[in-house]
C-alpha cells in the first residue's frame, strides 16, 4: 500500500468515531460517588455583596467560595495577569461572576439549593459600553481611568506634519459587536483524585494553561495538578483561558470534599455566563490629498475588554498590528486602549483581535475609494504591502506577497470588475472585495521568550506515539499532525497515535491558539520526525525537541517594534449579493475566496477551514447579534443568538496560492484564524453597494440596513 | 413534581382536563422547552401534562368538508399541513417555514394556537382566512373565530376544561394571494415580522380584501377597519386610497422591538400586494 502523501485528502482520524457518537466528552464521564456541581453567580453588574443566605444544605451538599481556599492560597486565576478571581469576594463586578460552587449528589436537590440561594447587594452604577468606560460611568472599575491596557505604534513622517500637508482629512468611527462562539459542545469539566494528585479532565484547547492558571488557589505547584483533556467539541477561543473559570471553583472544592465532581454548562449558561469576542470601536483618520492619495492614517482603537484583563492585551495588541490590513502607507500612528466594563470579561475567539480592526480598515478604505470615485479593489491594491515593506512596527515582509496574483485570480473567478461596473450603486445588487493577513504564532519573540515549545515522538516497535500538549478541537490537528509525523517518518498515518493529551505525560508544546499549531508544533514534530527516521534502527527510543526561532526576526516587546510576526497567512474575498428592497433580507448569491497559507498539509482540512471560518464571518457581519442592556447579555438561547446556516450562504468556490513557509513543517504556515478575518468587510461591501448606504457598525440584520437607510 | 398522564380516549383526556387541568402535549416543541430546569433534570411544568400526540382518530387529520370548508385536527403536525393540497396555500406557506424538519414534524397546529405567541407562524395565516376554532370539553363543543380566541400575548380564551379539537379555515377563492415571514435567518428562525394578504377583484370591483401582521404587536393583527376601506371599491380607486390604507394599518400594529423595521417593512409589503392590485397583474401570488 503506498504511503499516504502529504497532499492527499484523507478521512479525518476522529471522524469515525464522532461519527459512530463513540467519541467521549467530558459530560460522558461518570465516576463512582462523582458528585455534580453547578455555580452561584451575581445577578448584578456592579455591586458591594452585603450578605449570602443559603438554604438548609442537606447532609453531603457544600456550598464553596472564597473562605474555602486557604492560607497559603490566593483567589486568583493565573492568566496572563492575575487579576481575574476564582470567587468574588465583598464585590462583584460582572452578571454572572462565581461566587460559589454547590456541589452535592443529586442535580434536582442543587437546582433547589441555587434557586433559594439569595445574595443581597448594595448595587453602583455600571459601565458596559466603551462609551460608558471613557466617560467613567459609576465611577472607575480599575485604575483611575478604566484603561487597562494600551500600547501605540507609529511609522513614517510625525502625523502632526502629514496632517498639516493633506488637502483633507476623512474622520469615521466603526464599531464591531460581541459574538458568541457558539461551540457545539458547551463548557464542562470534572475534578477527581488518583494517588494523591488533583486530576481535572476539561473540554479545553491549553491544558497546560489550566494548571497554571489554578494551582496558585490552594498553593501548589502546577505539576501537582494533571489535567487530561476530554475530546473536544468545538472552542473558537472560547476554550482557551475560559475553563480556568470552571477548573478553579473546582479544585478548591475538591481540596475540601476529595470526591470526583462535575460541572457541565448548559447551552443558556454558556450563552450567558461565559467570555465573548471584544466589542470595538475604532476611529480613522486619514490624511488625503486632492486626488485621494492616502498621506497617512491616524487611528484609535478602543477594546472593550470587560470587567477582568483575562487576555485582552495580547488581543489589543493584535488588533493594533493589523490596523493597517495587508496595506504600506507612508505614515501611521496606531493607539489602542483596552477599557474596563462591568461585562463578562471579553477573551480569545478566532482572529483573535485581528477582525475588528482588518473590518474597520476594510471599511474605512471603501468609504474613501467610493468618495473618490475609484473601485475598492483597484485603491485598495495601490498600496498592497510587499516583500521587504515596512509594517505598522517597522518590522519588514519576510515573505513574497501574493495578493496582486490572489486579486487577479479572484477577480476573473467572480467577474468581479464586470459586475461592479454593471451593478453601480443602489441597484439593489452589490459585489464587494475585501483583503486580510493574519499573522502566524505568537506576537513577536514570544515563541522564543515566552512558550519555549516541546514536542516528542516516543517509537515502540513499528508504532509512534506524538507526545504533545496540542489538542484537537474539532480543526482537524490530530490528523494534520499525524500526516505530518507519518510523511517526515515514510510510514502509515495509521502506525502513528496522538492521544488527547495528559499534561503528566506530554511535554508542553503551547496553547493551541493563534494559528500556531501546525506552523510551530508541527514543525517541531517534523524536526523529531526527521532525526528518528535516521536513527530508526535503534530500536525503541524517543526524541523530544524544543522550538528553534528563526533567524533574523527582531523584536522588542518594550516598544513593539520590529517583526510582530514571524509570517502572515494572507486572503482575499468576494461577496456578491441581492438585496430585497421591500424586507431589506440579503440573499448572498456568491462568495468566492483565495487565501495563501504557504502550503496545504491536507486540502480536505483546509477546505472545512475555510468554508467554516467564512460563514462564521459572515454570520459575525450579518446576524450575530449579542445585546447587552445594563450588564446583561439579552440573547440567551440559540434561537434567539442566530449563527448562519447553510441556507443563508450555500455556495463557495476557494483557491489557494502555493507558497511555502520557509519554518514550516512542508511549507505550511497557520490558517485557522486568517479564514474569519475577511469576509465580513466583503459582505459589508457589497451591500452597501447594492443600497447605496453607508455601513459603520456590524452586524447588519435587516433592522439594522433600515436605519442605514434612512440615514442614507 | 407533577404528575403526567397519557389518556389512552379522548373522552379519558377530557376527563383528566377537567379534573387535574392537566396540560395537553401533543409535539411538545414548547411546553418541553417552557419547563426547561437546567442539564440533567426532567423538565418541570406547574401542572400535570397529559401526552395527547397517539389520539390520531380523535384529534388528527385533514379533510375538507362538504361545503369546501378545511377541517385541521389540532394534532396536525406542521409537516402533515405544508404537504396537504387541501389546506391553502397561505396556510401551506406558513407551515412550511417553521423551525426545522424536526421540529415541523412534531409541532402541531393546536399548540401552535395554544401557545399564541405573536411571533407564532399558523395563526397569522389562520386569522386571515377567518379561522375557527373548534373547542371540546366534558360538557359540549363550542367555536369562535380564531381571531376572537387568542387574546394577547400568550393568552387565549382556552377554558379550564377544554382541549383544542380542530381548525376550521372556510372556503375562499382569491384573485391574489401574498405570504412572507422574515425570519432571523433563512432557515430553522423564529419570526421577525410576517404578513399575510388577499384580495378578491370581480367586475373591477374588489370584493374581498384582507390582511394580517405577524410579530407586529402581542397578537395577530386585522385591521377591520383598514380593511373596508379598500373593500367593494373600484379597483382604479385604489392607488388613492393607499397612502390612507396605509397610515390605517400602521396605527393598527404596534411592534414593540425595532419599531421602524416592522411598520417600514410592512408598509412596503402592502405597497408591493396592492400594487399588483392596481397594475391588474396576473391573477395569483404576489411577489
Amino acid at each position: 500500500m503506498p504511503l499516504t502523501g502529504i497532499d492527499d485528502k484523507v478521512v479525518r482520524v476522529d471522524a469515525e468515531a464522532k461519527a459512530r457518537g463513540e467519541a467521549r466528552y467530558v459530560s460522558d464521564y461518570v465516576l463512582p460517588d462523582m458528585l455534580y456541581a453547578c455555580m452561584v453567580r451575581s445577578s448584578v453588574p456592579r455591586a458591594r455583596i452585603t450578605g449570602i443566605h443559603l438554604p438548609e444544605l442537606p447532609e453531603g451538599y457544600y456550598f464553596i467560595s472564597a473562605k474555602d481556599i486557604p492560607e497559603n492560597g490566593r483567589n486568583e486565576l493565573w492568566m496572563i495577569a492575575k487579576d481575574w478571581r476564582c470567587f468574588a469576594d465583598g464585590d462583584v463586578r460582572y452578571v454572572g461572576e462565581t461566587i460559589g460552587l454547590l456541589v452535592g449528589k443529586d442535580r434536582n436537590i442543587l437546582r433547589y439549593l441555587q434557586d433559594n440561594t439569595r445574595i443581597d447587594y448594595e448595587e453602583g452604577v455600571p459601565a458596559v459600553t466603551i462609551d460608558d468606560a471613557i466617560a467613567l460611568k459609576g465611577g472607575p472599575i480599575v485604575g483611575e481611568d478604566n484603561v487597562m491596557c494600551s500600547l501605540f505604534c507609529e511609522k513614517g513622517r510625525p502625523m502632526k506634519d502629514v496632517f498639516n500637508e493633506a488637502d483633507s482629512v476623512f474622520e469615521e468611527t466603526i464599531e464591531t459587536g460581541f459574538q458568541e462562539h457558539v461551540h457545539l459542545e458547551t463548557n464542562g469539566a470534572l475534578i477527581t483524585e488518583e494517588d494523591g494528585r488533583y486530576v481535572i479532565y476539561a473540554s479545553a484547547q491549553c491544558p497546560f494553561y489550566i494548571r497554571k492558571s489554578v494551582a496558585g488557589l490552594l498553593g501548589i505547584s502546577p505539576e501537582d495538578i494533571i489535567i487530561r483533556q476530554t475530546t473536544t467539541g468545538g472552542a473558537f477561543g472560547g476554550k482557551e483561558h475560559f475553563p480556568d473559570v470552571l477548573c478553579g471553583p473546582l479544585l478548591v472544592a475538591e481540596s475540601v470534599i476529595h470526591k470526583p465532581i462535575k460541572l457541565i454548562f448548559d447551552r443558556s449558561e454558556d450563552m450567558l455566563y461565559s467570555v465573548k469576542r471584544h466589542p470595538s470601536k475604532t476611529i480613522f483618520r486619514t490624511a488625503l490629498d486632492k486626488e485621494g492619495n492616502i498621506l497617512g492614517i491616524e487611528g484609535t482603537i478602543y477594546y472593550n475588554c470587560g470587567a477582568y484583563l483575562s487576555a485582552s492585551y495580547v488581543v489589543l495588541q493584535r488588533g493594533v498590528f493589523h490596523a493597517n490590513g495587508v496595506y504600506d502607507f507612508p505614515a501611521t500612528y496606531l493607539k489602542g486602549v483596552g477599557v474596563a466594563t462591568n461585562t463578562f470579561p471579553s477573551d480569545a475567539f478566532r482572529g483573535f483581535g485581528a477582525p475588528q480592526t482588518l473590518f474597520a480598515i476594510e471599511t474605512h478604505l471603501d468609504h474613501i475609494a467610493r468618495r473618490f470615485g475609484f473601485d475598492p479593489a483597484e485603491y485598495k491594491s495601490r498600496y498592497f504591502i510587499k516583500k521587504g515593506g515596512e509594517t505598522v512596527t517597522n518590522g519588514h515582509i519576510i515573505e513574497e506577497v501574493k495578493l496582486p496574483e490572489m486579486l487577479s485570480r479572484l477577480a476573473e473567478a467572480s467577474d468581479y470588475y464586470r459586475k461592479a461596473e454593471e451593478y453601480g450603486i443602489g441597484s439593489g445588487r452589490g459585489i464587494g472585495i475585501s483583503f486580510y493577513n493574519h499573522g502566524g504564532a505568537f506576537t513577536g519573540n514570544g515563541e522564543q521568550a515566552i512558550i519555549k515549545a516541546h514536542a516528542r515522538l516516543v517509537k515502540e516497535g513499528k508504532r509512534v506515539r506524538i507526545e504533545v500538549g496540542s489538542t484537537e478541537m474539532g480543526q482537524g490537528f490530530q490528523t494534520a499532525l499525524r500526516k505530518i509525523a507519518a510523511n517526515t517518518l515514510g510510514i502509515e498515518m495509521e502506525d502513528v497515535d496522538y492521544p488527547n493529551p495528559d499534561t503528566s505525560l506530554v511535554p508542553d508544546s503551547g496553547p493551541t491558539a493563534a494559528s500556531r499549531s501546525t506552523m510551530i508544533v508541527g514543525k517541531i514534530v517534523e524536526e523529531c520526525a526527521k532525526e528518528m527516521k535516521e536513527r530508526w534502527d535503534e530500536g525503541d527510543f524517543s526524541v523530544e525537541k524544543e522550538y528553534v526561532h528563526p533567524e533574523g526576526h527582531p523584536w522588542d516587546q518594550d516598544t513593539f517594534r520590529g517583526d510582530a510576526y514571524l509570517g502572515y497567512g494572507w486572503g482575499a474575498a468576494v461577496v456578491e449579493v441581492e438585496v430585497d428592497r421591500i424586507t431589506n433580507e440579503v440573499n448572498t448569491v456568491g462568495i468566492w475566496s483565495c487565501h495563501d497559507i504557504g502550503h496545504a498539509i491536507d486540502e480536505l482540512i483546509v477546505h472545512g477551514q475555510v468554508n467554516g471560518g467564512i460563514i462564521q464571518s459572515l454570520g459575525y457581519a450579518a446576524m450575530e447579534k449579542m445585546e447587552n442592556r445594563n450588564g446583561h447579555f439579552r440573547q440567551e438561547s440559540m434561537s434567539d443568538y442566530v449563527i448562519p446556516t447553510s441556507m443563508d450562504f450555500p455556495k463557495q468556490e476557494w483557491s489557494l496560492v502555493d507558497n511555502p513557509y520557509q519554518w514550516g513543517p512542508q511549507g505550511a504556515k497557520g490558517m485557522g484564524e486568517l479564514v474569519f478575518n475577511g469576509a465580513d468587510a466583503a459582505y459589508v461591501d457589497a451591500v452597501e453597494r447594492a443600497l447605496g448606504i453607508t455601513v459603520t457598525k456590524i452586524p447588519i440584520p435587516p433592522e439594522d440596513i433600515e436605519e442605514a437607510l434612512e440615514n442614507a | 413534581m407533577a404528575v403526567n398522564y397519557v389518556p389512552s380516549t379522548l373522552d379519558e383526556a377530557l376527563l383528566l382536563r377537567k379534573d387535574r387541568k392537566a396540560i395537553p402535549l401533543a409535539g411538545g416543541t414548547d411546553i418541553m422547552v417552557q419547563g426547561k430546569r437546567g442539564l440533567g433534570l426532567a423538565p418541570q411544568l406547574d401542572r400535570p401534562v397529559m401526552i395527547i400526540s397517539h389520539l390520531k382518530d380523535e384529534l388528527g387529520g385533514i379533510r375538507k368538508d362538504e361545503d369546501g370548508s378545511v377541517v385541521i385536527g389540532a394534532i396536525a403536525t406542521a409537516a402533515e399541513i405544508a404537504s396537504s393540497d387541501i389546506v391553502p396555500w397561505h396556510v401551506r406557506m406558513a407551515a412550511s417555514g417553521m423551525g426545522a424538519i424536526a421540529l415541523r414534524n412534531s409541532a402541531t397546529i393546536g399548540g401552535n394556537i395554544g401557545n399564541a405567541s405573536p411571533k407564532g407562524d399558523l395563526p397569522q395565516p389562520l386569522i386571515l382566512l377567518d379561522a375557527e376554532v373548534v373547542l371540546i370539553s366534558f360538557d359540549g363543543e363550542r367555536r369562535m373565530l380564531l381571531d376572537d380566541f387568542i387574546k394577547g400575548s400568550k393568552t387565549t380564551d382556552l377554558h379550564d376544561d377544554e382541549i383544542i379539537a380542530s381548525i376550521v379555515i372556510p372556503p375562499h377563492e382569491f384573485t391574489y394571494s401574498y405570504y412572507r415571514k422574515i425570519g432571523m435567518r433563512k432557515a430553522n428562525a423564529i419570526s421577525k415580522l410576517s404578513l399575510s394578504a388577499a384580495a378578491t377583484i370581480k367586475d373591477g370591483l374588489v370584493v374581498d380584501f384582507r390582511a394580517s401582521s405577524g410579530a407586529a404587536g402581542p397578537k395577530v393583527i386585522r385591521s377591520r377597519e383598514a380593511e373596508s376601506m379598500i373593500i367593494r371599491r373600484p379597483v382604479e380607486d385604489i392607488e388613492g386610497i393607499v397612502p390612507d390604507f396605509l397610515e390605517a394599518w400602521d396605527h393598527a400594529i404596534s411592534p414593540h422591538a425595532m419599531p421602524r423595521y416592522r411598520r417600514n417593512t410592512t408598509s412596503r409589503m402592502l405597497t408591493r400586494f396592492l400594487e399588483a392590485i392596481v397594475n391588474g397583474e396576473p391573477e395569483g401570488i404576489v411577489r
